[in-house]
């Protein structure tokens, strides 16, 4: 056989044809990509938790606690469900999971307020979601603090003019500004960097997949025994060309399609993101490459990988704050693409930042790239060696 | 019926034969357990974070504006790594993802608050880290609400009034919330609780599918189905309960570490714990089992389907975002997940001590997942008489 004139071309073609033909594959590198960001973006849309029910007891029983809770009842966050006469009944409710919180206003509370002094309210909250505490919290609060501006002005300062009363309602104001998800919502947070990881992930599903095969097909060997698979730098390149190409498509598919679609947060830059979304995809293909062939038959992959996705996502630091990761498990997490890939992304498309802000994530991608391209390197030369045995073996 | 438990017996055996001659199933059955049970406890150790990086802008730099930062920096939550005289540079850094927020004093805050002018202080979070940012929001909410009080506080004192009168009037109603069964706040509990048995389960519906999968592809299959004389029963059983027995003494380890050695809050005691782990472990066999039979004979798809919908459940099963905020459809797919059923067990058992008896659905819907398996089992005869393993 003729040695063709461009044998990484050559690689890049006979993979493609491979990967093509081969469902197993497909549904990784395709499908996966395609159709679980969507999946996990309808999941979150909603953004936050509305109208949670919950239950009041008001022992008190006053025009001014039923005020205050028309006022719980009137914010977007809860809804008042049910009243109930007592405690028990309350209780009944919550075990029953009808309602997940309960608003206890005291016998003494109008009585208490009209003599000045303190009223305490109860707020009992079902930790099932740690949402739903906030969510409950944040209603009460603000209506008490409400509440307490009224008092404040009304009953104890009389004889005011109206910019006097203002001035007490608020001595200093306070402005406080959500940056870059002013929702606060689930989905502007969680669906960003679960974008990136699944990039990675289906990454090294996908070539796990297509190394096994190999394997199994070469009787051990990763590499076809034809003759431009011979040069350990043109397989690497070629090999890592074709899923380089494949998932550069479906980045920017999440980049703006999906993005686009569920309104998430969408600052970056085209060649922002393109000069991310390259360092990021090469290290991952490489990475993928070494890691696959540690992988002997087709489906162990799927059984070490999928795994790894969870606690690489606390691992990076958006849900679990980064401050608060130990020194062991931050080191661990810089071997992993996604750990600097999900941070870059975050910024450059939630935050706004430009390429010199996240120097440091891209710095750390192309080391990593150039690593993980070096024992794949490694990798073939060895297994290339392995085949010439083979075939003089044979 | 005495020679079918010899039949389980001897597949049994065969099965550890192929267990100790696979160093994979080791890596899944007993380092990925472990190794789940060491990352999550360790990495939220804090349990609520505490000391996050902040920046002050303070353009006003007075002694007032000082004290307002003071009392700000000896809040739980708050730690401010950065000070500056601008507020760009701020923003800049938390582009960089050195801070999670921003609390600034405009020019002339203290000139306004002593001739009474209303000033305007405002604090920036960056929402893209949720936790973090809801974390400081709350601190830099009570802050701020404290220091206007303070500041009528004084005057109030000036005039004469007592220490309850003045309480009585700048805050006449407290409330005191109740975050039932996690007082702290410990994050770890309410992630460690369900992540770590979550990946468990997900590790054994893959290893369900392999395992069965695996005869198919090393063309054992019609030995197998011999060994087991034809009954899907014996063979099912003699090919899983080693897991079973694996899995669940995990699941007990799992069980035993949080409650006991963690002292993770645990209402309903350990043994009731371990009893409904052992419930998720035959479910989640089962609902791997159920995907095998969707696909019977091809081991690639069934542990695609597997590792796609195991996935899925922990967004599904309700512990980070709520199931009552998701559209209805989530809501309903949500009950195939056995994640989503252990994850209500633990709250009506282990975290709120609730009787069983509010919980009966979840318990229900763990025994349907495994028993539902049986009602296919005509599909797995034919696999076993019919397919070959595809490459």
């Amino acid at each position: 056989m003729k040695r063709p004139k461009f044998p990484v071309l050559h690689i890049w073609l006979d993979e493609l044809s491979d990967i093509v033909k081969d469902e197993g594959i497909l549904i990784f590198i395709i499908l996966l990509p395609l159709a679980y960001p969507i999946l996990y973006a309808m999941i979150y849309n909603t953004e936050t938790q509305r109208q949670l029910p919950i239950c009041v007891v008001d022992e008190s029983m006053t025009d001014r606690s039923r005020d205050f809770i028309r006022r719980v009842d009137a914010t977007p966050e809860v809804k008042v469900e049910t009243y109930c006469a007592e405690m028990g009944e309350a209780q009944e409710l919550m075990r029953r999971r009808e309602v997940f919180g309960i608003l206890r206003i005291p016998k003494e509370f109008d009585e208490r307020l009209w003599r000045g002094q303190q009223a305490v309210v109860g707020l009992y909250s079902d930790l099932t979601s740690m949402l739903y505490y906030k969510v409950e919290y944040l209603a009460v609060i603000n209506v008490a603090q409400e509440l307490n501006r009224n008092i404040k002005v009304r009953e104890h300062q009389s004889n005011i003019t109206a910019r006097e009363e203002e001035l007490a309602r608020w001595p200093i104001r306070f402005d406080e500004v959500k940056l870059y998800n002013s929702a606060g919502g689930f989905a502007a947070f969680l669906i960003p960097p679960v974008l990136m990881l699944i990039l990675q992930q289906a990454l090294c599903l996908g070539v796990g997949m297509s190394m096994g095969r190999a394997r199994e097909r070469f009787r051990g060997l990763v590499i076809p025994p034809t003759k431009h698979y011979k040069n350990t730098l043109e397989i690497v390149l070629g090999k890592g060309l074709v899923h380089f190409s494949i998932f550069f498509i479906m980045a920017l598919y999440m980049a703006y399609c999906v993005t686009h679609w569920f309104g998430l947060p969408q600052l970056g830059h085209f060649w922002e993101l393109v000069g991310f979304f390259v360092p990021y995809l090469l290290a991952c293909t490489y990475m993928a490459i070494f890691w696959s062939s540690f992988v002997y038959r087709r489906e162990d992959c799927i059984l070490l990988f999928v795994f790894m996705s969870i606690p690489l996502l606390f691992i990076s630091g958006v849900s679990w704050p980064g401050a608060s990761i130990p020194q062991f498990w931050k080191y661990f997490g810089y071997i992993f693409p996604s750990t600097w890939g999900v941070n870059a992304y975050v910024r450059i498309q939630g935050m706004g930042a430009s390429l010199g802000d996240c120097h440091q994530e891209l710095l750390a991608l192309w080391r990593l790239t150039g690593v993980y391209f070096i024992l794949s390197c490694f990798v073939y030369m060895y297994e290339i060696r392995k085949s010439v045995g083979r075939t003089l073996f044979n | 019926m005495r020679q079918a438990f010899l039949d389980i017996w001897t597949i049994i055996r065969r099965e550890l034969n192929t267990f100790s001659r696979r160093p994979i199933f080791f890596v899944v059955m007993f380092v990925a357990p472990l190794g789940f049970l060491t990352f999550f406890t360790t990495l939220m150790e804090a349990g609520l974070p505490t000391k996050l990086p902040a920046a002050l802008v303070d353009e006003d730099n007075t002694h007032v504006t000082r004290q307002l930062t003071r009392i700000l920096g000896a809040m739980e939550e708050t730690h401010f790594v950065m000070q500056s005289y601008s507020f760009t540079e701020a923003r800049q850094a938390m582009q960089r993802g050195e801070i999670y927020a921003i609390f600034r004093i405009p020019k002339g805050t203290t000139e306004a608050a002593l001739t009474q002018r209303q000033p305007v202080i405002s604090f920036y979070t960056n929402d893209t880290y949720f936790i973090p940012a809801s974390l400081l929001m709350k601190d830099m909410r009570k802050m701020s609400e404290m220091a206007g009080l303070a500041m009528t506080r004084a005057t109030m004192r000036a005039r004469g009034f007592r220490d309850d009168q003045i309480m009585g009037t700048l805050q006449p109603i407290v409330v005191e919330s109740h975050p039932l069964g996690n007082s702290f706040l410990n994050y770890s509990v309410v992630l460690s609780n369900l992540l770590v048995p979550g990946l468990l389960m997900l590790v054994i519906m893959l290893t369900t599918s392999y395992a069965l999968g695996m005869e198919w592809k090393r063309g054992t299959q019609k030995k197998l189905y011999e060994m087991g004389k034809g009954r899907i029963w014996v063979i099912v059983f003699g090919k899983l309960i080693p897991q079973t027995v694996v899995y669940t003494v995990m699941f007990w380890l799992i069980d035993i570490i949080f409650y006991s050695y963690l002292q993770f809050p645990c209402a309903c005691g350990i043994p009731r714990m371990m009893l409904w782990g052992f419930l998720a472990v035959l479910a989640s066999q089962g609902f791997g089992l159920l995907l095998f039979e969707a696909f019977p004979g091809q081991m690639r798809m069934a542990m695609s389907a597997c590792s796609l919908l195991g996935v899925m459940q922990f967004s599904l099963a309700g512990f980070s975002f709520p199931v009552s905020a998701m559209d209805a459809p989530f809501q309903w797919l949500s009950n195939i997940f056995p994640l989503h059923h252990y994850f209500l067990i633990y709250v009506n058992q282990c975290l709120n001590g609730y009787p069983i008896y509010y919980a009966w659905s979840s318990v229900a819907a763990l025994l349907c997942i495994f028993f539902l398996p049986q009602l296919f089992s005509f599909r797995l005869t034919d696999a076993f008489l019919h397919k070959e393993y595809r490459a």
